[in-house]
């Protein structure tokens, strides 16, 4: 688990190596079942501590979105985007958007999941208009 | 709780901003963040016209420490700690009211353009307090001008605000930054300027970013038949404060991007307007917490100054500058006069109440406002005579 400056607590471990299998997953509430990111030990819907990790459906909304102009990281060369998705289980995931943009406005879009390498060669998710 | 009218600041005072702002693209180094700090208490002691030994309680800025700072000015308190500023004035009037302390000093200092203190990239500065400033690195998004740009482009979407109104902010605090003498940028500047200046994280120009500068900050606050009684200048009473966090979804920018912070705001409205006894409509000023100019939008929706989604025609037709109906951070707030993380705001706003500010002074100012939204935490205080 190298992944330069990746915020990676022990429960996000889990999170990164299913990202690794190509296949994210997150924590759902065994209790009420919300799904929550970032990863962590309690629900903060009912504080049950209970939960199973869930693959993903994939899919999700645009709620917002931004272009770098400024670069601030290495592998990071401006101009590029960074999406808020809503995923279709609720939580909001940043990420980026790849290959077509949208015509007209980005927020609303319905976008999937897909893996691309990141600069060390690690898959990692970003997403893309949905078919 | 009531705070109300119990404690009233008696003392301002500051680091010579301009000054310092060159001496340090200059390669020098003035002094450290204590060193701003000290100096800053050394000019509010003067303003206030009391002696170090009237002080007996010591609250200083999350930049420095706290026994440090004690240390080097020789004031062992019966009260102290350690907060940011909006906090500090509130801390102050509770360990007043619970007559833990008489006569407090809130003091700050910040070296952070000299010691080239980042506020994005892989070591985002307080990223330990806040998991969101650094939790979205893998996918390129870092600094927090990007969770506001993020934030007010979804709010663009909703209330239909553009960048051209967004601008208004800008162009008004660079004007009240051109009248304001130790304001480090005084070049008025227009919306053509704004517009035609570059993205950093686009929407966000970089005129709608604060300054990264060193300085000072202290203000002394008293309780308030005390005050009165030491004080050189007539008190400037605390009439309201309030307060509401929101910690739920913090780090996946919920509040920030389905509710644009409004429950806190309205909540902390609602606490501090009833403490006061007064309402939007009675302020003369405003002071918002603006290291980014839509902080600006966001709180005078969220704290009733215009109606919900209207705040871009309220900026452009009825104008928060001092030539418009509701004149915002008066001095140029972090954007033109001086980034010291919300201590210079209140100083300000304890200036246009005493009637101080000579070419940027509000007329008949009666009550200011300020009120910040740090990562979604909302607070406000009103002071006034």
């Amino acid at each position: 688990m190298s992944r330069s400056r990746a915020v990676i607590s022990i429960y996000d471990q889990p999170m990164w190596k299913s990202i690794d299998a190509r296949k994210w997953q997150l924590q759902q509430c065994k209790s009420c079942g919300a799904f929550r990111y970032p990863p962590g030990p309690i629900c903060d819907k009912c504080l049950s501590m209970d939960y199973t990790w869930k693959d993903l459906s994939g899919r999700g909304k645009v709620l917002s979105w931004v272009v770098f102009h400024r670069k601030y990281l290495p592998d990071y060369e401006p101009p590029y985007n960074a999406v808020a998705v809503q995923l279709a289980e609720g939580p909001i995931v940043i990420s980026n958007l790849v290959g077509k943009e949208p015509e007209g406005g980005w927020i609303g879009r319905d976008v999937e999941i897909c893996y691309e390498p990141d600069a060390e060669g690690h898959p990692i998710p970003r997403v893309k208009l949905a078919a | 709780m009531n705070l109300s009218k119990v404690a009233a600041v008696i003392g301002v005072g500051q680091t010579d901003y301009v000054g310092d702002y060159a001496r340090v693209r200059n390669g020098e180094k003035p002094h450290n963040s204590d060193g701003y700090a000290v100096q800053a208490f050394n000019n509010a002691l003067a303003d206030a016209g009391i002696s170090r030994d009237d002080i007996d309680g010591l609250i200083v800025g999350p930049t420095v420490a706290y026994e440090r700072i004690g240390e080097l000015l020789g004031i062992n308190p019966t009260w102290g700690g350690q907060r940011d500023a909006m906090l500090a004035v509130i801390e102050a009037c509770m360990a007043i009211h619970c007559g833990l302390a008489k006569t407090v000093a809130c003091i700050y200092g910040n070296d952070q353009r000299s010691a080239a203190v980042q506020y994005g990239g892989p070591q985002a500065m307080g990223g330990d307090l806040f998991l969101s400033y650094v939790y979205h690195s893998p996918w390129g998004y870092t600094s927090q001008g990007a969770l506001y740009a993020m934030m007010f482009r979804r709010f663009m979407e909703t209330t239909g605000i553009t960048e051209r109104e967004l601008g208004e902010v800008a162009v008004a605090q660079r004007l009240h930054g051109s009248l304001t003498p130790h304001a480090i940028m005084r070049q008025p500047i227009t919306i053509e300027d704004y517009m035609a200046s570059r993205y950093i994280c686009e929407p966000l120009h970089l005129f709608d970013y604060c300054l990264i500068n060193d300085g000072g900050v202290a203000f002394i606050i008293s309780e308030a038949d005390l005050a009165k009684k030491i004080s050189k200048k007539p008190p400037v009473l605390i009439h309201g404060v309030g307060r509401y966090d929101l910690n739920r979804g913090a780090t996946s920018l919920e509040p920030r991007l389905l509710d644009f912070y409004r429950p806190a705001q309205e909540k902390c409205a609602a606490q501090v307007y009833d403490m006061a006894g007064i309402g939007p409509e009675d302020m003369s000023a405003v002071q918002v917490y603006d290291s980014f100019s839509c902080h600006v939008p966001f709180a005078l929706e969220g704290y009733g100054y215009c109606r919900s989604g209207d705040v871009g025609r309220f900026m452009r037709e009825e104008g928060i500058s001092l030539n418009g109906r509701l004149p915002v951070n008066t001095a140029g707030g972090h954007l033109s006069e001086t980034y010291m993380q919300g201590w210079a705001h209140q100083v300000e706003a304890v200036r246009q109440v005493r009637g101080e500010c000579d070419a940027h002074q509000v007329k008949d100012c009666r009550f200011v406002h300020y009120n910040s939204d740090v990562a979604g935490k909302a607070v406000s205080v009103i002071y006034g005579k």
